[in-house]
């Protein structure tokens, strides 16, 4: 047998088989790495910002990060599960930060907020996952079951369906207008740490989120649901094969997914005040962005996806289009944040962590 | 007929399926036909057996409204959302002022039909649209907002349909340079030329900031009031450190603000829409170095959805607005906020009912004037006959002296700051909460 030895391929080659796609790819990609380090350099010469505004700018995105990354989550469980988007999610957040907002203003009328912010903000979250758990359980059972076995995109678009069902709900049932949620009445509102002001929500925010997925990662790794729910998104007939109720783990599933994205709505409500109708729209949107950067099906991918999200869209406009120049770049916070998004896919398709799929099937 | 459906039959029997499609298509073409041909004097019957000719011709159409049948008037504001206080105010504006003329013109009920446009430039094109396809609207009212007056504006004119705006004032819908396309737009409400001089003059003057930062939110309205402030406060002397924008459904405001409090500005200026220029009240005061800064809100912000939104960092929020307590406004104003707690129960609930009124009151004037009234009741109104009353009209409105430049800008302005003294929502009342406090 001779082994056929084959000459590496050139450069020159390469260049020469390039089509028009493959080059307009490149220069993206060529033009994406300009903007970002040229401009981190422009602005970093420039020194417009100390060490306290990168600082709050990182902290900023840490905060909003871990609400992408506790509705992310919602997002990779249920596509690993059932391999379907489930787009409601975003709206299913909203339903928990409106739960929320009638305890929280109720807490703060009555003066139970004032008197021990932490009973009522305890309140606030249980009324909240209790009320978005329902909810998502239920468009499990009424809205995604029956389509189970349908092939194609008709869950899909059901699960617009479920989206806008539940949006124009809310809206019938509590009006178009924005409600605010109460100022918690810590005073000072900030933690000072060698002279750099932390407000304390944002603490709270970050310390909760980073709880909840650590107590999520446990569920899923050492539990026996979690197990099962491993199984099933990695072989669904198998998995019922061996004696799994499939069935059960779906419902788990969009419990678990329904109470994180309950949690991350208040929590949202806290940090920003305005809970309506719409508001879960954009958050889910960037939460879904999340999860595919990390590697959607994968649950430390929608962790590191939404921290790395949400720090991208504080710091990026100042680190990136400050230094080259461009005026008011909050308005591209958008921008930078899903480019970065098609920048990751594009060099890894699979996301940060991969797509975690069976890797032998026997 | 049968002998027919045989001989199609055999036939496509001997020449199989693709014949016999093809002699059936043949014969139900000859039979629509026939019935065509019969039904055509029906259809299209001959001048001499419909109604009479119209009296009038005009270069854009005439509508023709029966004797009896209702006069149909379009309208088109922000009924929904965080900005529905501004729309409805409006709405109601017109309404009072149809109710005052007995709803009806010469004999005709007025039928007001009123979008929601959404105070967005998707809206406004829907809106639009819907007005523009339904050929007896007669004229459009509104909107409030610039962004859906720019798209529509032209929909609606190339429909020859002419919009009295009510409270949208971006300066490009009434500018000398604006297009042919606007030509049937007028506006019942001052243009941001003057309110943004004005907020330029107050913020340098009397506030005593030298230095400024303007944030807008990329709408027509807020985009082209920063720009003329911003370009006023630097002829004034001061110094417009940067201009920011933000979208209107943005929620985090905190990265946008410490930039901006790295520019140390005096005072920083907002002519956004409620949601997001409560986040940035409400955000403002946590950024170091912004705590003690005056915000200067815009004419949008004259609602009760704000101080809710806001919660209690409203208290001290000052906003510059057209005055409209009573004694700037015109003689018949005090009797219209009475008529308007009489018919819907509460207070205005925002600042431009009055703008509102007059152009409602302008419609019916200049309908008056145009229309002519065969021997049968028919009503007849020439569209472009109806577009040059309007623009001639001349009367002392509610909000003021009425009276139209070429370039459709109607109403005068003056201009005056008010502050938020309350963080109930329920005590929101023009006057009071805020209360005036220039001049």
């Amino acid at each position: 047998m001779t082994a056929v030895v084959r000459a590496r391929p050139s450069l020159f080659h390469a260049i020469a088989r390039m089509n028009f796609v493959d080059i307009a790819l490149w220069a993206m990609r060529i033009l994406v790495l300009v903007v970002v380090i040229g401009g981190t350099a422009g602005t970093l010469i420039r020194s417009r910002y100390g060490i306290t505004e990168w600082l709050d700018f990182l902290l900023f995105g840490v905060t909003i990060g871990s609400i992408y990354a506790q509705v992310a989550l919602g997002y990779t469980m249920v596509y690993g599960v059932l391999r379907l988007i489930n787009f409601a999610h975003g709206d299913i957040m909203m339903t928990g930060a409106f739960a929320g907002y009638f305890v929280a203003n109720g807490t703060d009328r009555s003066g139970l907020l004032a008197a021990d912010p932490f009973l009522a903000i305890v309140l606030t979250l249980l009324v909240s996952i209790v009320v978005s758990t329902s909810i998502a359980v239920l468009t499990e059972r009424l809205a995604y079951r029956p389509f189970r076995h349908v092939r194609g995109l008709a869950p899909l678009i059901c699960a617009i369906g479920v989206s806008f069902f539940l949006e124009q709900t809310f809206r019938g049932l509590f009006g178009s207008s924005i409600k605010a949620y109460p100022d918690l009445p810590w005073k000072p509102a900030d933690f000072v740490v060698y002279g750099f002001p932390i407000p304390k929500i944002d603490v709270l925010v970050v310390a909760c989120a980073i709880l909840s997925m650590t107590v999520l990662y446990a569920i899923v790794h050492h539990t026996r649901m979690g197990t099962a729910m491993r199984a099933v998104s990695e072989d669904a007939d198998t998995a019922a094969l061996m004696g799994i109720d499939v069935n059960r783990v779906v419902v788990f599933t969009f419990a678990l997914g329904g109470a994180m994205a309950g949690i991350a709505g208040v929590f949202y409500a806290f940090v920003f005040k305005q809970v309506y109708f719409y508001m879960g729209f954009t958050p889910g949107i960037k939460a879904f962005g999340a999860a595919v950067l990390g590697g959607i099906g994968n649950v430390p991918g929608a962790m590191i996806g939404g921290f790395f999200l949400g720090i991208v869209e504080s710091v990026g406009p100042a680190l990136f289009f400050d230094g080259i120049g461009i005026p008011a770049p909050y308005q591209l916070r958008d921008v930078i944040a899903f480019t970065l998004l098609i920048m990751v896919l594009i060099f890894r398709p699979n996301g940060l962590l991969g797509e975690r799929l069976a890797k032998q099937r026997a | 007929m049968r002998s027919v459906a045989i001989r199609t039959v055999t036939h496509a029997a001997r020449n199989g399926r693709r014949a016999f499609a093809n002699a059936l298509q043949r014969r139900r073409t000859w039979l629509a036909a026939a019935v065509l041909g019969g039904l055509l004097p029906l259809l299209f019957p001959p001048p001499a057996c419909a109604a009479e000719a119209p009296p009038i011709t005009d270069t854009l159409g005439v509508i023709r409204i029966p004797k009896g049948a209702p006069i149909q008037i379009g309208g088109y504001w922000v009924i929904s959302g965080p900005d529905t206080a501004l729309g409805t105010d409006s709405m109601r504006g017109a309404q009072i002022s149809f109710k005052d003329h007995g709803n009806a013109i010469d004999g005709h009920p007025i039928k007001f039909s009123v979008e929601d446009d959404g105070c967005n430039a998707e809206g406004g094109q829907t809106a639009a649209t819907k007005l523009a396809a339904n050929p007896n609207i007669v004229i459009v009212l509104g909107p409030a907002c610039s962004s859906a007056a720019t798209p529509a504006a032209p929909i609606l004119w190339r429909a020859g349909i002419t919009d009295i705006g009510t409270a949208c004032t971006a300066p490009a819908l009434t500018a000398a340079d604006r297009k042919p396309e606007y030509d049937g737009f007028v506006r019942t409400v001052f243009s941001d030329s003057e309110q943004g001089k004005a907020d330029a003059n107050w913020i340098f003057s009397k506030l005593g900031a030298k230095t400024v930062v303007a944030i807008h939110d990329g709408s027509p309205y807020a985009q082209q009031l920063a720009a003329v402030m911003t370009k006023t406060f630097a002829s004034l002397g001061g110094k417009v450190l940067s201009t920011e924008a933000v979208a209107p459904t943005d929620v985090d405001m905190h990265p946008v603000l410490t930039r901006i409090a790295t520019e140390k500005p005096d005072a920083i200026y907002l002519p956004i829409f409620v949601a997001a220029a409560a986040q940035l009240v409400r955000q403002a005061p946590t950024i170091p170095g912004l705590e003690k800064t005056p915000l200067i809100g815009g004419g949008a912000l004259m609602a009760p959805e704000l101080i809710q939104a806001v919660g209690p960092g409203i208290v001290g929020l000052r906003i510059a607005y057209p005055d409209v307590s009573p004694e700037a406004m015109g003689k018949g104003y005090p009797a219209m906020v009475e008529e308007y707690k009489k018919m819907f129960g509460e207070a205005p609930i925002s600042g431009y009912h009055a703008n509102s009124y007059d152009a409602a009151t302008m419609a019916v004037m200049a309908i008056k004037k145009v229309a002519v009234t065969a021997k049968d009741g028919t009503m007849y109104i020439g569209r472009k006959a109806l577009r040059d009353a309007v623009f001639a009209t001349k009367f002392e409105g509610v909000g003021g002296p009425i009276g139209c430049d070429p370039h459709g800008e109607c109403a005068q302005f003056k201009p005056a700051v008010y502050e938020f003294t309350n963080a109930d929502s329920t005590t929101f009342k023009i006057g009071v909460n805020p209360k005036r406090i220039y001049p």
